[in-house]
């Protein structure tokens, strides 16, 4: 089985393009998530190998859940997520403790799998 | 009958009652004082009657002038146990101290008329025992001829009520009117004592003839007390202290009331004073004319219906505890409202002559307020104009970040997961597309609703051509006389479509209405729009930053935007804009 995913945005369309996606590109997407909060109860309890962290949620933004899920030992690796630009993020990516940042328009499950290593 | 009727009426019959009373002291058997004391005691109790009459006339809706009546009324009949007859003698007997209850009551309510305060119920209600119900009992073992030196050897009618004569038990009850007498009159000095301490200025002077000669008397009726009780003193010595330290509190009650006369005088020096006044010193001068420092001063703004202070902020004119509005009218028009000290309602008179003084005075500062008003307005206008420009952007970009930036990523997705689709598996493809084509549709229609928003393109056509194509989108059918035949500048245009806009969204969010019209005018140089529905009504311009956004844009254009929302009747909105050649 490819490497185990789970989604994490608030827009239904981009986690139903992202998901046909990924799957097509060999991904198992165990799960997803809209909002910070359930993104960090799904994780814990789904356990993945990688988390796409969408920078805007609803409740906190992805930088706060990325820096949360890096507390908690065993974390997987997070790779953020926009429709915004990188550079409007300067070193938030870094600093998080996420493995990159891919713009949504550019995803695809070879820039995931560059990224996770 | 009315009031002033009634006045005369126990006015008379005080008159007749004094009358009265210093007949049964003329035909008396058995007194033994020179009738012209009594002339003393008749006048005492005319001046108590009369003072009393007076203040009820001036406060109705106070105790203090009934009580200050009644004391006059209940001291000359106290006479009654003057009479020789043994009926009348008797009654006298019972009632010859209700008066003192009277007096000290009235003392107490001084001068709204109300007890305040447990220390004030005990002690008005120990006196009422010691005049009624103890003296009751007394009389009952009461034998004058035994008690009185007047009565000696049976100068005096049989007392009707005696049950049988008992010195020690009559004496006994006498000490304990005494020992109430003066744990009352010890709570009625703290009372006084007190509320003196409590008073604001206006109110102490109001409050100080009165409760001076009531402690004064409080005073000397404890000294008299005490020297009776130690050394002793003789009747006439304890009726001429009694009677000159009583006289004084309706004397210091009219000196009261001449004060407030006197006091217009003043009034002058307030017309003088604001001859020199400087600029805002008015409100200063009122102040120091009416003696009350607390004094607050708003001027009223027609045109907003509202008030503000001096400075041209906001004013919030309420009646609260001890504070009373007086509103100045000046030519017929309101100009100011006076919050100040409830007590300088006792001198309405110099409050109405302040008043009236300060009359241009005020609509002077009041024209100066509202320009500062108006600055500040401006100020806090550019102000919002700015916040709502930042506001404006903020929803721009949120709205394209979510909204069509969303579909064109998913949309840019699904074009590379149908490429890498294509050859293994066409069917899949397809699928894919289908949706990709269909989130580019809701992308477009997004992007045009945002477009419109930003700006009408129908504008560029005029704002007839604008204004039929908003109206004809509504969901509440919504009528438009549009009666201009030349373009207007740009920015008026703009300004009029926009708050059509904004009262039809209202319309459609709010005012629950079935039918709205919309009319745009041309009355001399100004343009006219006007939108009005047929729903609940209710509406408030300050309730949201739609209406007061548009109030702003408008009145940048020196316009003018109003609400009318009576409920239940319906919303109307009406901007007016003077068309400036020269803009836009």
């Amino acid at each position: 089985m490819g490497i185990r995913i789970v989604i994490v945005d608030d827009h239904a369309s981009f986690r139903g393009t992202a998901r046909a996606l990924l799957e097509a590109e060999g991904f198992e997407v165990v799960g997803e998530a809209v909002d910070g909060a359930t993104a960090i109860a799904a994780i814990e309890r789904l356990r993945p190998e990688a988390v796409l962290l969408d920078v805007q949620l609803p409740d906190m933004d992805g930088f706060e859940v990325a820096a949360r899920l890096g507390g908690n030992g065993s974390s997987p690796a997070v790779v953020m997520t926009s429709s915004r630009d990188a550079v409007e993020f300067g070193t938030l990516v870094a600093d998080c403790g996420a493995r990159g940042f891919i713009p949504k328009a550019d995803l695809s499950g070879d820039a995931l799998t560059a990224l996770i290593g | 009958m009315d009031r002033r009727t009634v006045q005369v009426a126990l006015g008379v019959i005080g008159l007749l009652e004094g009358l009265g009373a210093y007949a049964l002291v003329l035909a008396s058997d058995h007194e033994s004082r020179p009738a012209g004391v009594f002339v003393l005691f008749i006048l005492l109790g005319w001046a108590f009657i009369a003072s009393g009459l007076v203040a009820s006339a001036r406060r109705p809706d106070s105790r203090f002038g009934w009580l200050l009546a009644g004391v006059g009324y209940a001291w000359l009949l106290s006479a009654l146990s003057e009479a020789n007859a043994a009926l009348p003698f008797t009654l006298g007997l019972f009632l010859n101290s209700v008066w003192i209850a009277f007096f000290v009551h009235a003392v107490l309510v001084y001068p709204d008329g109300r007890l305040d305060g447990r220390i004030a119920k005990v002690s008005a209600a120990s006196v009422y025992a010691i005049c009624t119900v103890i003296q009751f009992l007394a009389v009952l073992w009461f034998s004058p001829e035994r008690e009185l030196p007047d009565c000696a050897g049976g100068a005096c009618p049989d007392n009707l009520a005696l049950v049988s004569a008992n010195h020690d038990l009559a004496a006994g009850l006498a000490a304990t009117q005494n020992g109430l007498g003066a744990v009352a009159g010890v709570g009625t000095l703290i009372v006084l004592i007190r509320r003196w301490r409590k008073a604001s200025g206006p109110l102490r002077r109001a409050l100080g003839p009165v409760l001076l000669s009531g402690a004064v008397y409080m005073v000397g009726f404890l000294v008299l007390l005490g020297l009776d009780l130690t050394v002793g003193l003789s009747d006439n010595v304890t009726t001429a202290a009694v009677l000159s330290l009583f006289a004084t509190t309706p004397i210091a009650f009219l000196g009261g009331l001449l004060r407030g006369r006197l006091e217009q005088a003043s009034v002058g020096r307030l017309v003088v004073e604001l001859g020199d006044a400087e600029p805002g010193r008015l409100r200063d001068a009122l102040a120091r004319t009416l003696h009350d420092p607390s004094l607050e001063l708003a001027y009223w703004i027609p045109e907003t219906a509202s008030y503000v202070d001096g400075a041209g902020l906001p004013a919030s004119v309420e009646e609260r505890s001890g504070r009373v509005v007086t509103i100045v009218e000046h030519g017929g028009d309101r100009v100011a409202a006076i919050t100040h000290d409830a007590s300088l309602n006792e001198s309405p008179a110099l409050v109405r002559s302040a008043f009236a003084a300060a009359g241009i005075a005020l609509a002077n500062e009041r024209l100066q307020a509202d320009l500062r008003a108006r600055l500040e307005e401006l100020r806090a206008s550019r102000a919002r104009i700015v916040e709502a420009g930042d506001a404006e952007r903020r929803r721009l970009e949120r709205n394209l970040h979510d909204g069509a930036q969303q579909r064109l990523v998913a949309l840019s997705v699904a074009l590379r997961l149908a490429r890498s689709k294509i050859a293994a598996d066409p069917a899949e493809a397809e699928r894919v597309l289908i949706g990709a084509e269909s989130e580019l549709t809701a992308a477009l229609a997004e992007l045009r609703e945002l477009a419109r928003g930003i700006h009408p393109a129908a504008l560029d056509r005029g704002l007839e051509a604008a204004l039929r194509a908003l109206t004809a989108r509504e969901p509440v059918p919504a009528e438009l006389h549009f009666d201009l035949t030349d373009r207007l500048p740009r920015a008026v245009e703009a300004a009029a479509y926009y708050v059509v806009a904004e009262a039809l969204t209202n319309v459609a969010k709010y005012a629950n209405a079935t039918h709205a019209t919309v009319e745009v005018s041309r009355v001399d140089g100004t343009a006219v729009v006007r939108v009005t529905d047929d729903g609940i009504g209710g509406a408030d311009i300050s309730d949201g930053s739609g209406l007061r956004g548009l109030r702003d844009r408008v009145e940048a254009l020196n316009g003018h935007l109003r609400l009318e929302s009576p409920t239940g009747v319906g919303t109307t909105v009406t901007a007016a804009i003077p068309i400036t050649m020269g803009l836009g």
